[in-house]
């Protein structure tokens, strides 16, 4: 680049800058407005858990008492937190943390040990299996859902936790993410460990594993978010309050007469918890990674 | 050359090792793929296809004493004599065509807005991913109780902000609300990963190519639309598509909300495929349903192919 060019590039970036300067402005109420739209209907859920009475939350939604509560009680968790009974809200809520745990931890193990194969493997056929994967992502899960409600129901696994884990745990998506973080990763670390006699497993447990942190972090959200959020098959593989996941429980409230809000914020809120703990644990490493690959793909 | 004898000299010797410790590297490769291919064939391959077989049979839910008949194309025919399902595929193409805008607009300008060097954008940035992390069920709670009638947060926003002359509307009653209610919510819950997608497809757009438009003497509006909109385009069509099939599948927010009411203006097809499996126990019928689901799914999928091979990447 020329030092002409260079100076005109700085002049013009110092003019845009001052006329910036208003559209800075602008630019920050924008995201002010979006915030306000975003966070006030959780933080309303927050306060709304926090009160007592269930006429009052209805009472005050329509002002902005639905923004403060003048003394914040825990009674609400207190009445759905039990282990058992009517509102055994602490019971749906370990039953989906034992899903949640199980599935995304198996989950990580099977699919990033697929992906490491297909990307560095010697097997013949990988190609082969690495595209059909691809195809089988375009499956929808609605679609499928029909046939294995029958076919779990006469391997008699209905109202079991294995029925919301085991068929959920390998995923095309996943496989597809794992495969496109370990591709990128360069040859000299696959062959050097080779050289020194490690076998494959090893090099993917001791070299590769310890190396995508960022994959491991992405896939944990991904798919806990898509765990903790199943509805449509939980509904249809549990009776009973056994293995019945918080989500489904949180659902019966509306089909009563009159909902009772104050209980449905205060169990809204216990679901809010563990996901959003998943979320801040991981997100430092989510945002960059995943979309590119997607994209792609 | 020099170094490169020794190290061939050595694979000579190594040779009929080398070759055991082939077979075992297979054997290993096949145990790490195997769990993944077991499961994946189980669970998705072989429902799969299933589900063209029990589209073509009279299939019930609980099972009967007289045999499961193969009826051909039956299920397919009263699919599509009944109303109901038109409706159903009416009620998913209007929710898309206000979605989509809605959804993907906000995620865009948003995505615009964050992509700017902006105090605190890394905060904002996971703030505005706090509604694609709370479930469904729980949007539900929180809007169920937004849409109130007549005195909801929502209504009273409203009136206020039109000094009263708005009246109330019902939204999740009213059936020429409740549609539009459902893509309301649905969009506050999802613009999220549409909106960290279009940020990671700002951020491949190499600054280069902006400063050799300012170079040119390109003004902002300019280096919009001939580098950035030129830049996200199989951004686009990714986001267009993704949103675009989740529209189609769209069932727990309706399910919760109004079961498909009021007068059947929030039926969607995967409601009506639920309903038909597991109220009226026709588990063919439904099966039908999700081939033609898929069958929408995969057409859309093929479109987002042709499109981004046009665009060459």
């Amino acid at each position: 680049m020329s030092d002409l060019a260079i100076s005109t590039l700085r002049t013009e970036v110092k003019r845009e800058r001052s006329a910036f300067g208003s559209l800075r402005m602008v630019q920050t109420a924008c995201i002010f407005i979006i915030a306000l739209v975003v966070v006030s209907p959780l933080f309303m859920l927050v306060i709304a858990s926090l009160k007592d009475d269930r006429f009052q939350i209805l009472a005050d939604m329509g002002s902005f008492r639905a923004f403060w509560v003048s003394n914040p009680t825990l009674a609400n968790f207190a009445e759905v937190g039990n282990l058992s009974g009517e509102l055994a809200f602490g019971r749906y809520l370990l039953n989906s943390l034992f899903i949640l745990a199980t599935t995304v931890g198996a989950g990580l193990i099977v699919n990033s040990m697929a992906g490491f194969v297909l990307a560095w493997g010697s097997l013949r056929g990988r190609a082969l299996i690495l595209s059909l994967v691809i195809a089988l992502y375009v499956i929808p899960q609605e679609s499928i859902i029909m046939p294995l409600v029958i076919m779990v129901s006469r391997a008699g696994m209905t109202d079991t936790f294995a029925v919301q884990i085991v068929p959920w745990v390998a995923s095309p998506l996943y496989i597809f993410l794992f495969h496109q973080f370990f591709a990128q990763l360069p040859k000299e670390l696959f062959e050097a460990a080779e050289m020194d006699g490690a076998s494959v497993f090893r090099i993917y447990r001791s070299i590769f594993l310890p190396l995508s942190l960022p994959a491991l972090a992405t896939v944990s959200i991904l798919m806990g978010i898509e765990t903790w959020n199943q509805y449509l098959w939980p509904i249809l593989v549990t009776q009973t309050d056994y293995a019945r996941p918080i989500a489904v429980a949180i659902a019966t409230f509306f089909g009563q007469d009159s909902i009772f809000w104050d209980r449905a914020m205060a169990a809204s809120v216990l679901m809010m918890i563990p996901i959003l703990a998943l979320y801040l644990a991981f997100q430092r490493w989510f945002v960059s990674s995943f979309v590119g690959s997607a994209v792609k793909g | 050359m020099t170094l490169q004898q020794p190290a061939l000299a050595a694979t000579a010797v190594a040779a009929r090792p080398a070759i055991r410790r082939d077979r075992s590297r297979l054997l290993q490769e096949i145990g790490m793929l195997a769990p993944a291919v077991a499961l994946l064939t189980i669970f998705l391959i072989v429902p799969f296809l299933l589900s063209f077989w029990t589209a073509m049979t009279n299939q019930p839910l609980v099972p009967r004493p007289t045999p499961v008949r193969f009826i051909g194309l039956t299920n397919f025919l009263r699919i599509f004599k009944d109303d109901l399902f038109w409706t159903s595929l009416w009620n998913v193409s209007r929710f898309t065509f206000w979605v989509l805008p809605v959804q993907c607009g906000l995620a865009f300008a948003t995505a615009l807005l964050l992509h700017q060097k902006l105090p605190f954008r890394n905060f904002f940035r996971g703030l505005f991913f706090l509604p694609a992390i709370t479930s469904m069920v729980v949007v539900c709670v929180i809007w169920g109780t937004l849409f109130q009638y007549p005195t909801g947060p929502l209504n009273q926003v409203i009136g206020f902000l039109s000094g009263g002359r708005i009246q109330p509307i019902d939204w999740l009653g009213d059936p020429n609300w409740a549609m539009f209610s459902i893509v309301l919510l649905s969009a506050w819950q999802a613009y999220g990963f549409q909106m960290i997608v279009y940020l990671a497809g700002l951020q491949g757009i190499p600054d280069e190519l902006y400063d050799a438009a300012r170079i040119d003497g390109a003004n902002a509006i300019q280096r919009f639309w001939h580098v950035t909109m030129p830049g996200l385009r199989p951004t686009h069509v990714f986001v267009l598509v993704i949103t675009t099939i989740q529209a189609f599948k769209l069932y727990t927010q309706v399910a919760i909300l109004t079961q498909g009411g009021p007068k059947s203006s929030t039926e969607t097809v995967v409601h009506y495929m639920v309903r038909a499996g597991f109220e009226e126990q026709k588990l063919g019928y439904a099966s039908a349903v999700s081939v033609i689901l898929f069958l929408i799914v995969l057409v859309i999928a093929l479109v987002q192919r042709q499109l981004l091979r046009r665009y060459d990447v």
